[in-house]
């Protein structure tokens, strides 16, 4: 028997997702990942001055707001040449480091937890029992019995009314749901600490970029000024506060996130052969230690992996014409030169061309196009990104906190390194990269302060901040990592203003449709062969496609073409 | 810097590459350029931001919360709402599931009950990418600016 089910939106993610997923027989056998909000930035951009370009891309989301700004500056320090000083190398790896630690445990517990964890079942925990599970775990102090029985109690009332909107979405009480109820009681009494914990460590964009949400930052170097005695400057007192909230964040994530992890994984080791998906990998990395340019300093490194083949390593550029394109068969745009083409991002087109069915509607024509995603290659491979991609390359590549860590975690859940090739390895290896990239933060810290005491206050390079300096044309690439995966923005710069501005962001290369050649994405790979117990209540689809932290709020903007409600379904 | 928060927060939500969806945000930037923030009020352009904005709400005693609407009314309607739970909020534009609502939300987890005003202003749906609001929704920036200021006067 064939079902196909469609789950739109997919809830607890940012932007619009829709997924229509065949099931036969309780496995599914194919899937379609389809984008149903238009994104135009890049119609903004064009004709404004290059400089100005990352306080617009910053708004493009909520959630991965920083990186979209570092996208942009960099793509136009590429294009113009120019270097940031030391100190606003480090700044950025700070602001890079918060935002990862942030999004990560923010993304496992409110974003992703409830795929594993039943708040139904949390109802039924034993505080005592509780109590003793967490202490056996973790040094963490808010673990008396007092504690989890006050948590228990409080959530009672929202958890059986519904009037909360993330107890009002689940699939509670589905056999899938295999924790007992006193690690469910514990996941989610540190839901709750995660949520005033993330607070904190925002603080520290607003330390260094003067405001949040969207902190400011500079084509040139970062908008800081550095002055350890001065009231108003970033003094020795706000640098104090940097390093405390560095500190919290370890422990946190020591304490509180990869243990809840280890505890849940390993009631769901079945998931470490579910949910591969494609078996090639690419990250940009980032991170860098002696500058944007040297990839080969950057702690998060830059590399592709083909077939799981963690022997090899590939170069990857985001300049060579033929390594990434855009493809848009299964799309709704229009190139001129033709819809079967590939186009590398400076020479991308942003022309819409709808040919979807009239919302509201059963099923989309999967055979033609079906998704406002475009779909990129790397050299014509569909490839997945994200942090496990990440650690995949890091960990080939030797990188010797990620080996560490990843043999740890493989050896406390008694699994193989095949293991990281699924659904619950995507999950592991975010936290896994959250530990590493904490102390890394650290370090970075520690650098910065050495820097500043040694009487280092530069944080910014006039050389060709004004446009009389520029050339005619000019054209450059900004690659980082967002959390959720490989991100970058190309510009082109003529006659001092945009000519041309392109991004591609993680969920397109993950959540977009087949390729010309009919290759499946990330998403719609990694769900094929994925159990369905109940087509009614997919949660089982609904972990794979969470594992990848889906955040389409910048790959897509917010409408269906008639403007049907974008999140009726979850909140009314 | 979001030290020093103050007792009252007035938060302008929105997305202001999405035309009048940023409305939210330009009647904070209105009042911040006609005569500022009252004393004891602290304006935030929230932006798209998320879960960021948790910092700034709990810091604050009391909410006033502007955003744009999509409920079918005429461009520049206002409607001043008390809502208590995520379910009592008009139709949203937000692109983010893990939005305000959620965010109010997430007191009633921690134990604590968010004082909240919320403004709403109708834009018209769907809204074309790009920059700038429409003239009706402009032309109900100040209107609802002053509203406000009103409401803040009257503590």
């Amino acid at each position: 028997m064939s079902n196909r089910i469609v789950i739109d939106p997919v809830t607890r993610i940012e932007g619009h997702l829709r997924i229509e997923a065949v099931v036969e027989n309780g496995v599914v056998t194919d899937a379609f990942s389809a984008g149903t909000m238009v994104r135009g930035i890049e119609k903004i951009l064009k004709g404004r001055d290059p400089r100005d370009a990352w306080a617009f891309t910053e708004r493009v989301c909520g959630v991965c707001t920083t990186v979209h700004a570092l996208a942009s500056c960099r793509s136009v320090e590429d294009a113009l040449g120019i270097a940031v000083p030391k100190n606003a190398e480090l700044v950025r790896n700070l602001m890079f480091c918060a935002q990862y630690v942030q999004d990560h445990v923010v993304h496992f517990y409110h974003l992703h937890a409830l795929d594993w964890v039943d708040v139904v079942s949390m109802l039924k925990a034993d505080p005592v029992a509780t109590s003793k599970l967490a202490q056996s775990l973790s040094p963490w102090p808010k673990s008396n019995p007092g504690h989890f029985a006050a948590v228990q109690k409080r959530l009672k009332g929202f958890v059986e009314s519904g009037q909360l909107g993330i107890f009002a979405n689940g699939y509670w009480s589905h056999k899938a749901y295999k924790l007992p109820p006193e690690v469910n009681l514990l996941a989610v009494s540190h839901y709750l600490d995660a949520l005033e914990w993330q607070k904190e460590i925002v603080k520290i964009h607003a330390i260094f970029g003067g405001k949040n949400p969207h902190p400011n930052y500079l084509v040139g170097g970062v908008p800081c000024s550095f002055n350890l005695e001065e009231l108003n400057a970033i003094n020795t007192e706000r640098l104090n506060h940097v390093g405390s909230l560095i500190k919290e964040a370890i422990t946190f994530v020591e304490q509180v996130y990869i243990p809840d992890l280890l505890a849940i994984a390993s009631f769901y080791k079945d998931w470490a052969a579910i949910g591969g998906g494609l078996q090639n990998y690419l990250a940009y990395g980032d991170l860098p230690t002696k500058g944007y340019n040297d990839p080969s300093s950057f702690l998060l490194p830059r590399g592709a992996i083909l077939n799981r083949n963690l022997n090899e390593i590939h170069e990857v550029s985001g300049k060579d014409a033929n390594e990434i394109k855009e493809y848009i068969s299964h799309s709704w745009y229009q190139y001129s030169g033709g819809d079967g083409v590939g186009l590398h991002p400076f020479k991308g087109e942003t022309e819409f061309n709808y040919t979807g069915p009239k919302p509201p509607y059963d099923h989309l024509n999967v055979e033609g196009k079906y998704s406002w995603l475009k779909t990129p290659r790397w050299k014509d491979h569909p490839m997945e990104v994200g942090p496990l991609s990440r650690m995949l390359v890091a960990y080939a590549k030797g990188n010797t906190d990620v080996k560490e860590l990843v043999g740890v975690v493989l050896k406390k859940l008694d699994v193989p390194i095949t293991a990281l090739f699924s659904t619950l390895g995507r999950t592991a290896g975010r936290g896994v990269e959250t530990q590493v990239v904490a102390h890394w933060m650290k370090g970075f810290y520690d650098d910065l302060i050495t820097n500043l005491k040694n009487g280092d206050t530069k944080t910014f390079n006039p050389v060709h901040w004004e446009p009389d300096t520029w050339p005619a044309t000019a054209e450059g690439v900004g690659m980082t990592e967002a959390p959720r995966g490989a991100l970058a923005h190309w510009v082109s710069i003529k006659d001092r203003v945009i000519d041309n501005y392109q991004l591609v962001v993680p969920s397109t290369w993950n959540a977009s449709p087949r390729d010309t050649k009919g290759q499946r994405s990330a998403y719609e790979e990694a769900l094929i062969g994925t159990p369905v117990a109940n087509v009614e209540q997919p949660v089982e689809v609904l972990r794979t496609i969470h594992s990848f932290d889906p955040c389409l709020a910048c790959a897509v903007h917010l409408y269906d073409p008639d403007g049907k409600q974008v999140h009726q379904v979850q909140f009314s | 810097m979001t030290t020093d928060r103050k007792a009252i927060l007035v938060l302008g939500i929105g997305n202001i590459l999405l035309g009048d969806e940023g409305v939210g945000v330009a009647v904070v930037d209105y009042l911040r350029d006609h005569g500022g923030a009252p004393e004891g009020v602290d304006l935030l352009d929230g932006g798209t931001g998320s879960m960021v904005l948790l910092e700034p709400m709990r810091e604050s005693r009391r909410m006033i919360l502007v955003d744009a609407t999509a409920d079918g009314a005429a461009p520049g309607t206002l409607q001043r709402l008390v809502p208590r739970f995520s379910s009592d909020f008009p139709p949203s534009l937000s692109a983010h599931d893990i939005g305000l609502r959620d965010l109010l939300d997430t007191f009633y987890l921690l134990g604590e009950t968010p004082e909240v005003v919320l403004y709403a202003i109708s834009i018209r749906f769907p809204q074309e990418i790009h920059f700038g609001l429409s003239a009706e929704v402009a032309a109900a920036v100040p209107r609802v600016a002053e509203q406000i200021r009103k409401e803040l006067q009257e503590g």
